[in-house]
């Protein structure tokens, strides 16, 4: 006769078996005494097992009414809605972005219209070894003739409709965007004054849809600095990207956001950031593919900026993300 | 009108920030989550809710989890700072012997293997083996074996810690 394996006599005690495997260790352990005692011991084993573990409790935690979670769920529901208008905007900043490069890839054998692009829709600081296999591949979609790219019908739905008309015609920008060039610092991101860094749920009970953030990235961290009364939270999201980046999304008062910025810029010897420069910039030749990017847009007296380390792929795989979100939405 | 799911609510909630604070050792953070958990099975009222909510839990300690090792925060978490402990009010010693058996759990938690402790602490939150199998991928038969392993080895790497200690403690 078989004795009764150790696995099994923990699945009888956690009643893990079926009824007629029960009956069958049942009778087996009627008449086996070795079993008997590993089975004594395994209950043993258990208890204590449940007993260690128990000491790895929190404060007993009263649990909130839950009428308050069922009225936080139906604010985050409106919340969503409300906020789709929020992450249409951060959107359409990258999908404007990401029509600089589109408009500036179709049109990189006329260089002086390329310039032109660059100019007026967005420079983006691309490092000399990540321009190369782009033109590469230009040139070989070049000889096939340029088709448009898979992008651009939602870039169009979401930028403006007069966006790539004619590939001649410039774009319009279709919002005033900047590209400001941040030194990297390995300190990270380091933030003066009184900063709340909160839970994303707190946060969001807290700012609502008012949280600048791109959906479909899981967020790291929130940072709040509660300005004076009345006046908006300066908001910095750290999200992160599936490379491993963290990018950050900053919202505010224009004048806390660029002061926040130029305060960044300035722990760098080397100062680099131009704010709101749109003149056309060679690209710096850089020893890293990383380097920080800043993208600002400013409305009224808000601004919002989209930062962090990202090599020129990332920031393309975002843009394509992005578009591809608003596709099937 | 109680639907199922605040019925569930009351008789799981408690386990539910437990499970989570197994993970992510912040009691407060726990409980937020938690109750997030519940927010979010508001929203999609899943069909079974019950392995739903350990489901989802178990991602958000999970996304918790990433976030704190991009922090490298878990290390101060998980390693007790005796420099730290209070150690002038007398009402501490009783603090910090409670602390040190908690820590020595928590020591021995962390040895077992992700997913070991993973089925053992699901097992702990009141889950079936049907459901911890389905929640984790496991094969219904090997969720015994699981179990009889996880268990064995958070014991014996208990014991062994106080054995050691214990020398310890007597040396000084």
């Amino acid at each position: 006769m078989r004795h009764i394996p150790e696995d099994e006599l923990h699945a009888y005690l956690d009643q893990g078996l079926s009824r007629s495997q029960c009956v069958e260790i049942e009778s087996h352990l009627a008449a086996c005494p070795s079993c008997q005692a590993a089975r004594d011991g395994i209950a043993a084993l258990r208890d204590r097992t449940t007993a260690l573990l128990s000491k790895l409790a929190p404060p007993r935690a009263f649990p909130p009414e839950f009428e308050s979670l069922r009225r936080r769920a139906a604010s985050q529901v409106s919340a969503r809605r409300r906020r789709a208008h929020l992450a249409a905007w951060a959107a359409s900043l990258v999908a404007a972005v990401g029509l600089g490069w589109t408009a500036s890839f179709l049109l990189r054998p006329h260089e002086p219209v390329a310039r032109l692009a660059a100019r007026q829709v967005a420079t983006l600081p691309v490092s000399t070894r990540a321009a190369a296999p782009a033109d590469d591949r230009l040139t070989r979609r070049d000889t096939t003739t340029i088709q448009p790219t898979r992008r651009r019908p939602a870039v169009k739905a979401v930028a403006a409709k007069s966006a790539i008309a004619l590939p001649r015609v410039l774009p319009p920008p279709a919002l005033e965007l900047s590209s400001i060039d941040i030194p990297r610092s390995d300190v990270g991101f380091e933030l003066d004054g009184m900063w709340r860094t909160m839970s994303w749920a707190g946060a969001q009970a807290e700012a609502g849809d008012q949280l600048p953030h791109i959906d479909g990235l899981p967020v790291v961290q929130v940072q709040v600095q509660t300005s004076e009364q009345g006046k908006q939270p300066l908001m910095v999201v750290a999200q992160q990207l599936a490379s491993g980046e963290v990018i950050r999304t900053i919202e505010g008062p224009t004048s806390d956001v660029s002061h926040l910025l130029a305060r960044r810029a300035m722990s760098d010897p080397m100062p680099t950031m131009t704010l709101g420069d749109s003149a056309p910039r060679d690209s710096v030749p850089s020893d890293s593919d990383h380097t920080d990017r800043t993208m600002a847009m400013q409305r009224g007296d808000r601004m919002l900026v989209i930062t962090g380390a990202l090599p020129s792929d990332s920031l393309l795989a975002m843009i394509r993300r992005l578009n591809a979100e608003m596709r099937s939405k | 009108m109680t639907d199922e799911l605040e019925q569930l609510y009351q008789t799981t909630y408690t386990a539910v920030v437990r499970f989570l604070y197994r993970k992510v050792w912040d009691a407060e953070r726990a409980e937020d989550l938690a109750q997030e958990v519940f927010v979010r099975a508001l929203t999609h009222r899943p069909e079974k809710p019950r392995a739903w909510v350990f489901a989802v839990a178990a991602n958000l300690a999970r996304d918790e989890a990433r976030a704190a090792v991009r922090r490298k925060r878990h290390l101060t978490l998980l390693k007790a700072d005796p420099v730290a402990q209070p150690t002038v009010e007398p009402a501490a010693d009783v603090l910090v012997e409670h602390d040190e058996r908690v820590a020595s759990v928590q020591q021995a938690l962390s040895t077992l293997t992700p997913r070991d402790r993973e089925i053992l602490l699901l097992w702990d939150a009141g889950l079936s083996y049907p459901e911890i199998a389905t929640q984790t991928g496991l094969a219904l038969g090997a969720v015994g074996t699981t179990l009889a392993r996880a268990r064995r080895r958070l014991v014996d790497a208990h014991d062994r810690q106080h054995t050691s200690e214990g020398n310890h403690a007597a040396h000084s």
